[in-house]
């Protein structure tokens, strides 16, 4: 296990990805014809913002696994000792 | 509510969860005999919760009985608009990310038990942390209140008013008391547990009832295409602002919540901590997403309701799916138990917070000091206790005229976010220019929700954190810290 120290906020790529998908969930950018396609009766649109959003949990999930690491070792290392 | 399947299984089913609760508090109680000397024990579970016992405590204080009755009419009222209320539930999530890491690991530093005791740290300031703790206890207050009231509604729906609102309360407030104070946050978070099983169970019943039922999504979208097609159009301008706004107020207030703050205190280690939350970021799907459907499928099974008609829509639908068959039937009376437990499930962390508050924050560090722990706790059970008394007071009596003042919560509540996060990130962020943040951001979201007012659809609390950030990071460039102060603040912050 590597001993690098990892937070989130220090890392401004998380944070253009995360204002992306922000933007992404909300519904600005459709055109009016996207309220009429219906996708197994819901609006294409909204299938739009269902995909946006299972992105962006999927993304905070990668991001809370892999980019967020400052006490765990040292956590890990003290259970061991405790063991 | 009228509920046909209200009556004697829905009493049976109450008395049920009530002695659930109670045996937990009882075992809990019986498991952990030293916590009722130590304030880390008694309100953070000894910073010992796992994964499944803090997920579903986080779970209970997002999502609370009124997800399952109160949303369905909005988005029948609404239609697709309302579909925000999923991705708003993720922008939590993403909130935490701002905070979180470090909040946990600095809590671990300073064994942090309220949210305001980062306050006192941090700034070292009386007035920042009394009016940050005062501001958490009146948002806290009426947000148990609103419980309370939910509590008693529900209870008399469940029952077909056989038993009264009244009684309802009374009962529930007393379990809720009787088993907080033998296990504190164990007991809180082990009925969380069981509340948010049987709340999930319920809904998903209801959905599949729905659908057998009622039809499916297509069938309600063919209903909206012939009679309101704009409940399927794409949200126009002001409906995006709005929609935008509840994503960023929702997730700031919701993450801020004093009682899910001290949830981050009490994980048992940081990977525990980040596993809860990555199954927070899902949960919206199954929770709100559910609900949402469940009030699609209301258009087209219940149409041209009335705004109060439709406030009836779940229990109507519910009604109908109970009386196709008995599997059915003890999935609904399931449900509104689950109901009613998941609201006793946010009050009491609610009020376990309160009293959290009261123990460490203002009499423990301020009143009296050098109090041994077992009296700190003890003053903030009796204090929470009194809080409870006057809330069920002013539930049954409500005041005429000033009835606005119990509604403030999360216009409250999202004021201490910018003295909480930046605090912990800057060290030049000045006390002073906290104080002044703050009391201004609650001034102006609270008169504009007083008086009624709002501007480009944008929502009040928005309107005072924004003030309120301003203040923060322009009097703290304006205002002179010193460089002991800098140093001071670099140290507490630690990284």
């Amino acid at each position: 296990m590597s001993t690098e120290k990892r937070e989130p906020i220090k890392n401004p790529r998380i944070w253009i990805i995360l204002g992306i998908l922000l933007a992404m969930i909300t519904p600005w950018y459709f055109p009016k014809s996207f309220g009429e396609i219906l996708v197994y009766g819901i609006p294409l649109w909204a299938v739009i913002i269902i995909i946006s959003s299972l992105l962006l949990s999927a993304y905070l999930s990668y991001v809370m696994k892999y980019h967020w690491m400052l006490e765990e070792d040292e956590e890990e290392a003290e259970q061991k000792g405790a063991k | 509510m009228e509920l046909a399947f209200s009556g004697w299984s829905g009493i049976l089913i109450l008395v049920m969860y009530g002695l659930i609760m109670l045996g937990v508090g009882v075992f809990t109680y019986l498991r952990n005999r030293h916590i009722h000397q130590s304030l880390d024990e008694y309100y953070l579970g000894g910073r010992g919760l796992g994964v499944m016992v803090l997920f579903f405590t986080f779970f209970a204080t997002q999502y609370s009985g009124n997800t399952v009755v109160g949303y369905p009419p909005s988005a029948y009222r609404q239609g697709y608009e309302y579909l925000v209320s999923v991705p708003f539930f993720i922008t939590i999530i993403m909130a935490y990310l701002l905070f979180a890491p470090r909040l946990y690991r600095l809590g671990k530093k300073y064994k942090l038990i309220t949210p305001a005791q980062w306050f006192e740290k941090r700034y070292k300031s009386k007035a920042v942390t009394i009016l940050a703790a005062l501001l958490m206890l009146y948002g806290l207050g009426n947000y148990l209140l609103e419980q309370l009231v939910a509590i008693g509604q529900g209870v008399s729906g469940l029952t077909g008013g056989t038993i009264p609102y009244q009684v309802g309360v009374i009962f529930f407030v007393i379990i809720m008391v009787i088993y907080g104070w033998l296990g504190g946050m164990r007991s809180v978070a082990y009925t969380d547990t069981m509340q948010g099983i049987a709340l999930l169970f319920g809904v998903f019943m209801l959905l599949i009832g729905s659908i057998v039922y009622f039809g499916g999504l297509p069938t309600s979208a063919d209903y909206m295409q012939a009679y309101s097609p704009e409940k399927l159009g794409v949200p126009d301008g002001p409906a995006v602002v709005n929609w935008f706004s509840l994503l960023v107020l929702i997730g700031i207030g919701a993450a801020v919540y004093p009682h899910a703050i001290q949830r981050i205190f009490s994980a048992k280690s940081e990977r525990t901590l980040k596993r809860s939350f990555s199954r927070m970021a899902w949960m919206p799907f199954l929770t709100a997403g559910v609900v949402f459907v469940i009030g699609i499928i209301g258009i087209n099974a219940y149409p041209g309701l009335t705004e109060s008609e439709s406030e009836q829509l779940v229990g109507m639908m519910a009604s109908a799916v109970a009386s196709q068959n008995v599997i059915f039937y003890w999935a609904m009376v399931l449900l509104f138990g689950g109901v009613i437990a998941a609201i006793v499930s946010t009050a009491d962390s609610v009020l376990l917070t309160f009293s959290s508050i009261i123990s460490n924050d203002l009499y423990g560090s301020y009143i009296n000091p050098e109090a041994p722990e077992k009296k700190k706790l003890l003053v903030g059970k009796l204090v929470g206790l009194v809080a409870v008394g006057i809330l069920i007071l002013v539930a049954w009596f409500p005041p005429g005229t000033l009835y606005q003042i119990f509604v403030l919560k999360f216009e409250l509540l999202v004021q201490v976010a910018p003295g909480l996060i930046i605090g912990l990130y800057w060290n030049r962020l000045h006390s002073k220019a906290v104080f002044a943040g703050m009391l201004a951001g609650t001034i102006i979201a609270s008169s504009m929700t007083l008086f009624g007012l709002s501007f480009f659809g944008v929502a009040n609390g928005l309107w005072g954190l924004l003030v309120n950030v301003g203040i923060c990071v322009i009097g703290s460039l304006v205002m002179s810290v010193s460089v002991v102060e800098e140093k001071e603040a670099k140290q507490v912050i630690g990284m």
